[in-house]
């Protein structure tokens, strides 16, 4: 069983340039305050691959993509994209990488005061030439693509969950970016809709040659989708490779999360080991 | 050195009585342990005997994990020693990494430490407020010029929303309050046989003073909650964050369009103010009163000079500046949710009138000495 942690360029020795990382993070280091969230942290995402970051609730999955996309600064590292470093470069430099990244968040983050066709048609309006007519009719074909050309005129308010995500799916794919980044994507969502997003997914990958970076603890979803994974626990990479080379990894995290193991067992064994001087517990007739 | 202490407590956990009672046994011997260790020597092991303890309650486990991490931070080693198995589940799911986030009380601060608290915080809140101020002088003085033009439609838009829907309550409450000054005025004047310089009084309070104090107070209370509430709301709904990610400044999306269109609002309805509020003292003069219509405008007339005007203005535009900032600032920096909206919205209008009364009260000293 192989370990893979720390993944370099050594990951793709006979990769051609065009196929180099689309998305490099470097020894990122990561904290709220005194608390460390990411611990030197490598990533690598190429183009016309998914890459699918995985780990259990809090381990800094979602922080790791705000770094990405530069929402948070990190303390120390850098996040390249495309070969510009993200939280070096000047603010025109910033909004030309941001052109060709498309994000769907958690909970959707559509801006409720506006319909679905005006939340696409925005980052259309704003980054392009195209006329207000031609926006919304650009903004009805990428909600046609996620099935939602119906509701183009309805509030985020008006409609549910699943929508609203497969609605921020259209929006990130409104400047046809070559960066899709995706938090949570079929989290909460029944398996017939999660189903059509991972498919959604696999279909944009195959089209548009695009590198995909997608948060998620969903294993079925995982299975179906990812090229490649990265594992996180606790900050640190603890696994990365394919998703088979992850899977095999001797870790009882890495296993833990695959076979869906509670980790009371493991872990509440760790703190009662450091704690309990002699191992065997004493009945109450021992008393 | 290694101490040990053998737990005297005998848990009979048949109701909850009991379980209190030896909670109460064990938090006295936790207290008798910090009592020992205030004299131990750092790396000095103390081991807890539960040979006599059958079940621990979760509030029993957590006190001995304090212990525990108290015990870390003396760098004093604790540890247990025969804990049966049912007392081992009171720890059930517990990482040792929980160790690390148990905080002890925090000594109490001094007063002096308080005051440095609070200074930092004022001065962090500064700091803050300034990076707002720059990066709006910047969509504002700056960008323009590269491209990036002020939005002047989502600036229509806000302006129709602070100033146009606005009209009404401005004109009616100002209209009362002039009216009001007027009946007040009257009470006093007429018995001085001097009820025309009614209109002195209304026309000049007005201009100078009610007009743009009663004018900040309504877009205070009206359109600055209604900033705070919706930039907080975009936040604790991540589309703040949506917008930077796709390139969109929410300064110059969002803010710079509120702040212009308060600049423009306000001392336009703190002119509609004026013509409302001498009106009331107006309709008071002349139909309850019986001055004359024409005595009474021509009294006004002469009773307001163009720097009694010009000081409502500068008064009106300052005070759409500190509700712009203070509207804005506490928006787009609510934190803790549902919860933090609320809050910060409540926080956001009575900053700024606090801020437009105290401004009020330097600007009337200042003209009150170089008029």
């Amino acid at each position: 069983m192989t370990h893979l942690t720390h993944t370099t360029h050594k990951e793709y020795p006979d990769t051609p340039a065009h196929t180099q990382p689309y998305v490099l993070v470097n020894n990122l280091v990561a904290r709220y305050g005194d608390l460390t969230v990411l611990d030197d942290v490598n990533i690598r995402a190429r183009r016309g691959e998914i890459t699918v970051i995985l780990g259990v609730s809090g381990c800094g999955k979602t922080t790791l993509l705000r770094h990405i996309v530069g929402l948070l600064t990190p303390v120390s590292g850098q996040v390249l994209i495309n070969g510009q470093d993200m939280h070096r470069a000047t603010e025109d430099e910033q909004e030309a990488i941001l052109r060709n990244v498309g994000m769907s968040f958690q909970g959707g983050a559509l801006f409720n005061s506006m319909n679905l066709e005006e939340n696409v048609a925005l980052p259309i309006v704003e980054h392009t030439q195209a006329s207000p007519d031609a926006a919304r009719l650009l903004a009805r074909m990428k909600l046609s693509l996620v099935g939602l050309e119906h509701a183009a005129h309805l509030l985020p308010a008006e409609i549910s969950g699943g929508m609203k995500k497969r609605a921020a799916v259209a929006r990130a794919l409104a400047l046809d970016p070559t960066l899709l980044l995706f938090d949570e994507l079929s989290a909460g969502l029944d398996p017939i809709t999660a189903r059509e997003l991972d498919e959604l997914v696999l279909r944009l990958k195959a089209q548009f040659n695009m590198a995909i970076l997608i948060v998620t603890h969903e294993l079925g979803s995982i299975q179906m989708i990812a090229d490649r994974a990265v594992m996180l626990h606790a900050g640190k990479v603890l696994a990365a490779g394919t998703l088979d080379e992850v899977q095999a990894v001797d870790d009882p995290q890495v296993q833990a999360f695959f076979d869906r193991r509670p980790r009371q067992a493991s872990l509440q064994r760790g703190l009662l080991d450091m704690l309990v001087l002699d191992e065997e517990s004493y009945g109450q007739d021992t008393a | 050195m290694e101490l040990s202490v053998s737990t005297a407590a005998q848990p009979s956990h048949t109701g909850q009585t009991n379980s209190q009672l030896v909670f109460a046994s064990l938090d006295q011997q936790v207290l008798q342990i910090s009592q020992i260790w205030e004299h131990a020597d750092p790396g000095t092991r103390l081991v807890l005997n539960f040979s006599g303890v059958q079940q621990l309650s979760g509030l029993e486990a957590a006190t001995l994990l304090r212990l525990v991490a108290e015990g870390q931070q003396k760098k004093i080693e604790v540890r247990f020693s025969r804990l049966s198995a049912e007392a081992r589940q009171a720890f059930a799911g517990l990482e040792v990494d929980i160790l690390s986030h148990i905080h002890t009380s925090p000594a109490r601060l001094s007063s002096v430490e308080q005051v440095g608290d609070q200074t930092i915080a004022l001065l962090a809140t500064a700091r803050r407020l300034l990076d707002m101020i720059g990066e709006l002088s910047y969509w504002f003085g700056v960008a323009p010029w590269r491209g990036k033009g002020v939005k002047w439609d989502r600036t229509g838009e806000q302006v129709v929303k602070i100033g146009i829907e606005g009209i009404p309550i401005v004109t009616f409450l100002s209209f009362l309050i002039g009216a009001v000054l007027a009946l007040n005025a009257a009470s006093q004047l007429r018995q001085f046989d001097a009820a025309i310089y009614i209109a002195n009084l209304v026309g000049v309070s007005m201009a100078r003073e009610m007009a743009p104090l009663i004018t900040a107070v309504i877009v205070a209370g009206r359109s600055g909650s209604a900033i705070t509430a919706e930039l907080g709301t975009m936040v604790v709904s991540e589309e703040l964050d949506a917008m930077r990610t796709m390139a969109l400044s929410p300064g110059r999306f969002l803010l710079l369009p509120r702040m212009l269109a308060l600049l423009c609002a306000v001392p336009c309805l703190t002119v509609l103010s004026n013509l409302a509020g001498i009106f009331g003292g107006y309709w008071v003069g002349v139909m309850l009163l019986g001055l004359g219509s024409r005595n009474y405008l021509q009294q006004t007339g002469q009773a307001l000079l163009m720097s009694d005007l010009v000081a409502g203005m500068v008064k009106s535009v300052v005070f759409a500046l500190l509700i712009g900032l203070v509207s804005c600032y506490r928006g787009v920096y609510v934190r803790g949710g549902a919860e933090g909206v609320g809050t910060n919205t409540t926080a956001s209008v009575v900053v700024s009138i606090v801020l437009c009364i105290l401004a009020d009260a330097i600007f009337t000293t200042i003209f009150f000495y170089f008029d």
